[in-house]
């Protein structure tokens, strides 16, 4: 009995001394060094964010767009902000010129320098841009190898890269030398597989990423000697909070700064009485859509299409899911305020013609139960898939199938994971999933086209004369206002048989404290948190405003 | 002795052969949900890939190959220490595993212990006033536990300790902004732990207190617990001395059983305080669909249910010697 009770308390004090071990065990990882690093920032900016980038900001592991905000910290392109704005300002490129219909050439900054003190040449802008064409597949490779695609890159001097397109690419410097970030060759060059590199970033941009914990946190500090002007915050951090309760909990307590995610409208009125924030609204440049399977019947029928798009009351939906707080998709596809988006298109909520239209293909309700049919007997019946962490967006498929159910055509909301909503468009098993889109899909005018060809809004594969047509008078087009006359005939016919339906375009309001950081700035497509709103007004450019409108 | 090694080569054909089915399910399970890693990985971009991009990104990671091919890499991988490579973080998935292993094994652990020892001494209490108000509240508390969700616990500790009394931080394992110090920064992983463990261990003690509480009273009604307080022993010797001691055998059982889910995490009390553990790697991972890590993580899941088996059966005999195989085996002739 004695032997018994002493070896209990043996295991007793051997799991207490294990407690204790793994606590510090978990202290000597690299939340250690995390907390007892470089000059930790007690007045460090916190941005929070709800998605883990993956990686140190690998371009090709972060290759998602959504992560672009965080890749700009460290990174520079040739022009700046983005391809989302009437006329980039000079970024690592002081100016770019047309040659002829199919060369440009950009000539570089000779003041901008790697964070390693390694000088910035064009040897880089040719490497990135070869790199991204011929390496791996990114979001960035169409942009130099299809639409447009850049034939040749070579540095004509020290300071000129020369690009030479095989086809007319008058949007070159708008689009793409807007939205590829520019690498170090002296870096990458020696990176043997670069969906497996782990290190650090190297960039010419206003922030270094010093620290990067998945799951939890990454750390950048001030670039002192950033060729646009010293940023006005030492150090960011921008903690990883992915659910979204927490993450405005924290910003309510005060753990946060600021919160990279727009308000949810449930909480708007909230923050809003509270005098430790200040609220904004800035556009984010992204809907939230209806994606139809176009090559199944009945979806492959472009007037079919349109009832479908003329069918939804958008305005209510946005009234009862998101409490007005967002733009009814309406306006159509893309998004409205995109520079690059005509202003005359829309899917407007015409749900009589609607129904006329149906008849008119023969798709009548033959025996009185509500449902319409094919002429051929079989009752039109769909399903509406969505992703079930969304709730507003399954709140919404519930509208839609009320709207739809009511112009005749029985449809079910049906939730699925966001793994398996992810895998439709690959498998095509669906008739309709609800989805959304950032703005490098839907305010980036090469990626309508792209999106055309890829299968995302139409497959090259299959015949579409009207569009064939189209595309092929785009490719000829040798002027930025040639080219936008050919790309708004194109928005024209798309909205008038719709692959995409827009539900509403997000207007989400950033909450931040004022005391930790108070320059703000939108930037179009970014919301707030960008790197323009960590620089001094003066280098921020005309489409970067703290106006706020 | 021939009978005792055979015994033991029966018991490792045993858990051989589990170990083997487990990892045929572990490497089949998340072929089953539909989807594939790339478009996690790239977004929308992914649908602007030809079918040779396609192909040449899943053969960075071995999925281009057919299913058995792949199964047959999967083993030999794992006889070499080789888990592959995470599409989420383009590592090695014994590193992000890794990193992610020792914040598990701090919370998920301590909760265990912690659950256990809280919930074996009031269900013991419980027991012993069995009938009373004391055995009521903590009944009515204990089953209450039992019953609320764990996401729910912790929104309601949140909102308490966080958003009202502003005692805690709401995420995270350590501040962001903590001091340099070394005890600042243990202070600081203890402060971030304090609401998830307390979370986790009200999801977790309930039934811990039930199974002891039953125990005991078993044990209570033994002619051996008579005898002790016929020898004039004080109430609380009788109780900790003999009455819980043995009662110990099935929250032991327990115990051994639920250190297996020690590394697996805790998915919903990981994702509401943000604390980046293994339950909340293995969540995102399986809505990226990245096959290699969740193939890593369920094989640390696997092979630690299976050792904490193993640790039952060999330490149980120390509790309790009727069970040994030999016993065992008198027993049932």
């Amino acid at each position: 009995m004695v032997q018994r009770q002493s070896t209990r308390r043996s295991v007793l004090k051997t799991g207490i001394g294990a407690a204790a071990g793994t606590t510090l065990l978990a202290g000597c990882t690299g939340q250690i060094d995390e907390v007892t690093g470089s000059t930790p920032g007690n007045n460090a900016l916190r941005i929070a964010t709800d998605s883990d980038p993956g990686s140190p900001l690998n371009i090709y592991v972060s290759s998602h767009s959504k992560f672009d905000w965080m890749k700009d910290l460290v990174y520079d392109r040739l022009l700046a902000p983005s391809p989302y704005v009437d006329e980039p300002m000079p970024g690592l490129a002081k100016e770019t010129n047309q040659v002829d219909d199919t060369t440009w050439t950009a000539t570089i900054r000779s003041d901008a320098s790697w964070h390693d003190g390694e000088p910035f040449t064009a040897d880089d802008v040719v490497f990135t841009y070869r790199y991204l064409r011929d390496g791996p597949p990114t979001r960035y490779a169409h942009h130099v190898s299809e639409a447009p695609h850049i034939e040749t890159i070579e540095a004509v001097d020290e300071e000129t890269v020369r690009f030479k397109c095989a086809y007319p690419c008058p949007t070159l410097a708008d689009i793409t030398f807007a939205d590829l970030p520019i690498i170090p060759k002296h870096v990458w060059d020696d990176v043997e597989d670069p969906s497996k590199y782990a290190g650090l970033p190297v960039g010419t941009g206003p922030y270094e990423l010093v620290e990067y914990e998945s799951g939890s946190h990454l750390r950048f500090e001030a670039n002192e000697s950033y060729f646009m002007g010293e940023p006005l915050v030492n150090e960011v951090v921008i903690p990883i909070i992915q659910d979204h309760s927490a993450l405005f909990t924290a910003l309510q307590s005060g753990d946060i700064d600021t919160a990279s995610v727009g308000l949810p409208p449930s909480t708007v009125n909230k923050f809003e009485q509270n005098d430790a924030f200040d609220l904004v609204p800035a556009t984010t440049l992204s809907l939230v859509e209806i994606r139809i399977n176009y090559e199944r019947a009945p979806f492959d029928k472009h007037d079919f299409r349109w009832a479908l798009s003329r069918g939804i009351d958008k305005k209510s939906i946005v009234d009862v899911v998101m409490l007005g707080k967002a733009v009814p998709g309406s306006e159509g596809y893309p998004h409205p305020k995109s520079p690059w988006t005509a202003q005359d298109i829309g899917q407007p909520y015409k749900p009589e013609e609607a129904r006329a239209t149906l008849d008119e293909l023969g798709f009548r309700d033959r025996d009185g139960d509500g449902v319409r049919e094919t002429p051929g007997g079989e009752e039109l019946s769909f399903t509406l898939k969505v992703p079930s962490n969304q709730s507003s967006y399954i709140r919404a498929a519930e509208l839609v199938a009320e709207d739809l159910t009511a112009i005749g055509l029985e449809t079910t909301a049906k939730t699925l994971d966001p793994g398996a909503i992810g895998d439709l468009f690959s498998s095509r098993n669906f008739d309709m999933y609800i989805s959304s889109i950032t703005p490098h899909g839907v305010a980036d005018p090469d990626q309508f086209v792209m999106s055309h060809r890829s299968g995302y809004l139409w497959d090259k594969e299959i015949e579409y004369p009207a569009w064939d047509s189209l595309f092929e008078d785009w490719k000829q087009t040798a002027t930025v206002a040639e080219r936008k006359e050919v790309l708004f005939e194109m928005q024209r016919l798309f909205n008038d048989q719709p692959t995409s339906l827009p539900l509403w375009y997000p207007e989400p309001r950033f909450a931040y404290r004022p005391e930790a950081h108070d320059k703000w700035a939108e930037s179009p497509g970014f919301g707030i948190h960008h790197k323009w709103s960590l620089l001094p007004q003066s280098v921020r450019g005309a489409s970067v405003t703290d106006s706020f409108e | 002795m021939r009978s005792r090694i055979q015994a033991i080569g029966s018991g490792v054909l045993e858990y051989g052969v589990t170990l083997l089915a487990a990892l045929t399910v572990n490497f089949a399970l998340p072929y089953v949900a539909p989807g594939d890693p790339l478009h996690y990985r790239l977004g929308r971009a992914v649908e602007s890939l030809s079918v040779e991009q396609r192909a040449e990104l899943l053969e960075t990671y071995g999925l281009d190959q057919p299913i058995h091919i792949q199964y047959v890499d999967y083993l030999l991988g794992i006889t070499q220490g080789e888990l592959g490579t995470s599409v989420m973080y383009g590592q090695p998935v014994s590193d992000v595993l890794l990193q992610r292993l020792p914040w598990t094994l701090l919370l998920v652990g301590s909760a265990l212990v912690l659950s256990t020892v809280v919930g074996t001494l009031l269900g013991g209490l419980s027991a012993w006033r069995e009938g009373d108000r004391t055995d009521a509240a903590l009944m009515t508390a204990h089953v209450t536990a039992e019953s609320a969700p764990a996401f729910w616990v912790g929104m309601l500790v949140i909102a308490v300790f966080v958003s009202w009394l502003g005692w805690f931080p709401s995420y995270g394992v350590s501040s962001v902004a903590a001091g340099s110090s070394y005890i600042g920064s243990i202070a600081s992983i203890a402060i971030h732990l304090t609401l998830p463990l307390l979370t986790l261990t009200v999801a977790r003690i309930g039934g811990i207190y039930l199974i002891a509480r039953g125990s005991v009273l078993t044990t209570l009604g033994e002619d051996f617990l008579l005898f002790s307080r016929a020898k004039g022993l004080s109430d609380r010797d009788v109780l900790l001395r003999h009455a819980l001691p043995n009662s110990l055998l099935p929250i032991y059982t327990r115990f051994t059983l639920q250190l297996g889910s020690v590394v697996g995490g805790a998915v919903v009390v990981e994702t509401v305080f943000s604390y980046p553990g293994l339950g909340l790697l293995i969540y995102d991972a399986a809505i990226a669909r990245d096959y290699p890590l969740l193939q890593g993580a369920f094989l640390v899941l696997t092979v630690t249910v299976i050792a904490a088996n193993v640790l039952a059966d060999l330490t149980y005999p120390f509790f309790d010697p009727r069970t040994t195989a030999g016993n065992t085996r008198r027993a049932a002739e």
